[in-house]
């Protein structure tokens, strides 16, 4: 089973584009950074008071999908995680520092965390959160059958044990320096433990449902076969009748095992349709492909905890589903929204809007060419070295990202913990490239083979990128494939360069292993660099947050100068909302992360739209 | 006309027997395995027996003509499988998304027919003149200007600048009849506006053509007023050709169909068919493009009955 999760650990990466409202990175330098900043409310974070009331209509190009944050496809994270929340939130310089349904932790030694969870917590189904639900939670992840993305997240993970009811003990296979920034990714979100037990009926049910289907056929297969075994004799007829005992006794395991599943899953509802967190708001109502209506959750625990009962402000969200940018920019001017995400092209049509709010804060997606050292061209390192020199990154940004990102120089945005400082972008210098090519045995130039995913992001930038490698004599002419017609050409590293994304970087040894590891889904082989795979491992057993920091700034530098990939920018996200809107102070969000984003939220001036 | 009805039908079974055909191979050329892409999007899939099953549920394992006849038999027994993003039976996607599709069409046609006939009529009747040339600049307009286009421009005019319409969206007319017929008054003024531009000009060069034949003079010799002459004599023949477009012109409503509900974020098929291919969504898709193969075959029957009706020689031949 392992090849179809890792294979679709990429669409799920591609796919989280909608993480946008909720990664913002850190402005500011590290010693101005107060960890407790952006606990502020009041005047010193908005001007007036928040008023309850209204819905926030919001416009989204693509539907939710699926509702449990550990299974694919989950493909709006806002509305995700406004539903659940997670143990720990990042700060904007992606550290998991701040707490949240955790209130502390302390590494007792390097395998070992105790973790104490916030108390009075519920979920929405009315169950408590504790240590209870978090230790089946995990146990849930973990266990094969339930087919959690997530869990080879978790991989390092050896138990999880219940100190008490509000204290856990986290055991790990080995240290585990990454799993706070696990926590305060998607493993983090916290989901009902009644609801994962309903889910996991459900889902057996309709496993064993197909099983006894196939079972069934394997019974009548093999009496046909006793039949027809009759004429050759007493042995072949024995034997095909022990073959339809054996099939029969699956049969009738398969059948009781299908009436205690039907006795648990009497009345459940699936956590891929109803969602069951702790968050601000719970489902309404859901229209398939249409639309999503979430619902004010009077008991969130946050704003009375800080003497602020009525928060969340908005009675309720509508995320409707709006698929071309222009219509979702015309409903926001025509007040029928009040808020989305904007593309580049449209910032400037908006930003000098008197109707309008715009903000624009930096968004840690990479968008990079994957290189395939495997075979081909791109094994030698001046050909790799041409083709990174060749890309001129700020033209890329100015051009089809209308100045909306930054350019970018290893893996690590400038703002992320992990980035080393030391080093440069690239420069962009195609004579050098040419030089490069013909010592590489290209006078001529070379033909590259490769491809791209066929949204629209990745083939407008690759579309320049053709451009900007064709002036050096490099000819490559990306196909624009799907998620799954991308999955067999990797597979067989049947390529030279990708054009590729990588959704959101928080956790630096998420990106890290999930590219450079060759195992890993998205490597395959295709770059092995020893001494980045040793610092991979050693960035992910060091516990200690300054020793890991040096080792991420040196496998960056051992990445940068052997042109492992080519780095390219990190966009910028562009909300925008409408003047009734209040409560959104960019400042405060570009400073500290999700930790303010999800303790601050926003209201209606006069209550309603 | 009974022989004549027969003949249509069989040419439309055939028509459509190559056309599932040429669908089939379509998707079949599509990369990757969709037993596994469908079990990344459903969890119960997950399971290599589970996989293997639906392979030969699906007739998978087989070899190609036997895969095309368990699809053929399974579409015309009503099994079309259920959808691997939404885990619904796709029959009922589609009885669910029909509703949506067919107003559009009703829209289509009241634009396209109430407008573009008289129009093309009136330019006939006055042609030559400023009105007629009126008619028929407006006409080449809406022949030219791109869907998608005059989607935005519509948008931006009547929902942002005078705020009369919704800029998308769908509210059912069982809801709301008002809010109904606002939200659905672009989208079929869009779909529409192509193809009454083209009717009109047909219905005016096929009534010029009508009303120099001989017959039509005679009926104006008998002291007929202008307009009866059309109506009574030149209106029935004029309509071959006009009748003739309509048939091949309903394949560009279709994916006409496709784009406005696009861009109108309506929740129709044509929609869900993007969705499905964007997705990956094999039962879907398969289900979209022979749901609209046969949309457009039973519009062409229905105009190849319709030439027998206009013109008793076609019944006769």
């Amino acid at each position: 089973m392992k090849p179809i999760f890792k294979r679709f650990e990429l669409t799920v990466l591609f796919l989280m584009l909608p993480l946008l409202f909720v990664s913002p990175v850190f402005a500011d330098s590290a010693e101005e950074y107060d960890p407790d900043g952006w606990r502020v409310w009041g005047e010193d974070y908005w001007p007036t008071e928040p008023v309850r009331g209204g819905i926030a209509r919001a416009a989204s190009p693509i539907y939710i999908g699926l509702m449990n944050p550990n299974h694919f496809p989950v493909l709006d994270w806002f509305s995700i995680s406004h539903m659940y929340e997670k143990l720990i939130n990042s700060d904007a310089r992606q550290r998991p520092t701040i707490p949240w349904l955790a209130t502390s932790w302390e590494y007792l030694d390097d395998v070992t965390v105790r973790m104490k969870l916030r108390e009075g917590v519920r979920f929405h189904d009315g169950t408590k959160f504790n240590a209870e639900s978090l230790k089946y939670q995990m146990d849930w992840v973990m266990d094969d059958k339930n087919h959690a993305w997530t869990r080879i997240w978790l991989e390092p993970l050896e138990s999880v044990e219940i100190v008490d009811e509000y204290t856990v003990k986290w055991h790990f296979k080995r240290p585990w320096g990454a799993f706070l920034g696990t926590m305060a990714s998607v493993p983090g979100f916290m989901i009902s433990k009644q609801a994962l037990m309903a889910d996991s009926a459900i889902n057996e049910l309709k496993m064993l449902k197909r099983l006894i289907v196939t079972a069934e056929r394997k019974v009548e297969e093999a009496r046909d076969a006793a039949e027809s075994a009759g004429d050759k004799g007493p042995s072949f007829s024995e034997g095909a009748r022990e073959k339809v005992k054996k099939a029969e006794t699956y049969l009738k395991d398969l059948e009781a095992r299908k009436k205690e599943a039907q006795k648990l899953a009497k009345g459940a509802r699936s956590l891929d349709s109803y969602p069951v967190g702790t968050g601000p708001f719970t489902l309404e109502e859901a229209s398939y492909g249409n639309y999503i209506k979430l619902k004010r959750n009077p008991d969130w625990w946050f704003g009375k905890s800080i003497g602020r009962p009525e928060m969340p402000y908005f009675d309720g969200i509508k995320v409707t589903v709006i698929p071309d940018p222009s219509v979702r920019m015309a409903n926001l001017k025509a007040g029928k929204i009040d808020f989305t995400i904007l593309t580049p092209r449209q910032y400037r049509m908006v930003k000098n809007d008197s109707n309008i709010d715009v903000n624009v804060y930096p968004f840690d997606m990479l968008f990079y060419l994957v290189l395939n050292h495997a075979r081909g061209p791109c094994k030698d390192i001046r050909v790799r070295k041409a083709i990174s020199h060749a890309i001129d990154r700020k033209a890329l940004v100015v051009g089809t990202q209308f100045g909306q990102a930054r350019v970018a120089t290893c893996l690590y945005p400038g703002e992320h913990w992990a980035h080393n400082p030391n080093l440069d972008p690239v420069t962009y210098d195609p004579e050098l490239s040419k030089k490069l090519l013909a010592q590489a045995g290209y006078p001529n130039g070379l033909t590259l083979t490769g491809f791209s995913l066929n949204i629209p992001e990745t083939q407008t930038f690759s579309k320049a990128v053709m451009g900007m490698l064709a002036d050096v004599g490099i000819d490559w002419k990306p196909a624009f494939l799907g998620v799954t017609g991308m999955a067999e050409p990797f597979k067989r590293l049947d390529f030279d360069i990708i054009g590729a994304i990588y959704p959101l970087v928080q956790e630096p040894d998420h990106i890290a292993s999930f590219i450079y590891k060759p195992d890993s889904f998205f490597n395959k082989g295709r770059s092995h660099n020893e001494e980045a795979i040793e610092l991979i491992k050693a960035g992910r057993k060091t516990v200690d947050f300054q020793k890991r920091k040096q080792i991420y700034h040196e496998l960056e530098k051992v990445l940068y100068e052997n042109y492992e990939d080519v780095w390219l920018f990190y966009p910028n996200a562009i909300l925008a909302t409408n003047k009734n809107f209040e409560g959104f102070n960019n400042e405060l969000f570009k400073k500290y992360g999700e930790g303010y984003y999800f303790s601050h939220p926003m209201w209606f001036k006069d209550g309603h739209p | 006309m009974k022989r004549y009805i027969v003949k249509r039908l069989l040419y439309a079974f055939l028509i459509l027997f190559l056309v599932s055909i040429l669908i089939f191979i379509i998707a079949r050329l599509l990369p990757g395995d969709p037993i596994q892409a469908a079990a990344m999007m459903n969890m119960d899939l997950a399971n290599e027996d589970i996989m293997n099953d639906l392979r030969a549920q699906y007739g998978l394992d087989q070899p190609a003509h036997l895969q095309y006849a368990y699809w053929v038999k399974n579409f015309f027994t009503g099994k079309w499988g259920v959808s691997f993003g939404s885990g619904e039976p796709v029959f009922y996607m589609f009885l669910r998304r029909l509703p949506v599709t067919l107003e559009l069409f009703a829209g289509y046609v009241f634009w396209s027919f109430l407008i573009g006939f008289p129009l093309g009529v009136i330019s006939a009747f006055k042609r030559n003149t400023f009105l007629d040339a009126s008619i028929t600049s407006v006409a080449i307009t809406g022949i030219s200007v791109p869907v998608i286009w005059e989607a935005i421009v519509l948008i931006y005019l009547f929902s942002v600048y005078f705020q009369i319409f919704p800029p998308s969206g769908y509210v059912p007319f069982s809801e709301n009849p008002v809010e109904n017929l606002l939200c659905m008054a672009m989208p079929t003024f869009v779909l529409g506006t192509h193809t009454a531009g083209m009717y009109m000009r047909y219905v005016r060069s096929s009534l010029l053509e009508v009303m120099g034949q001989d017959y039509i003079r005679t009926a104006r010799a008998k002291g007929l007023g202008e307009m009866a002459v059309i109506m009574r004599h030149a209106a029935k023949p004029a309509m071959i050709p006009v009748v003739t477009v309509i048939g091949i012109d309903f394949a560009y409503v279709i994916s006409g169909t496709f784009l406005v509900e696009y861009m109108f974020a309506l929740p129709g098929f044509g929609r869900m068919g993007i969705d499905a291919i964007a997705a990956r969504d094999y039962p879907v898709i398969q289900a979209t493009l022979l749901v609209v193969a046969l949309f457009i075959l039973m519009v062409n029957l229905a105009v190849d009955l319709l030439y027998g009706y206009l013109d008793p020689r076609v019944r006769l031949k």
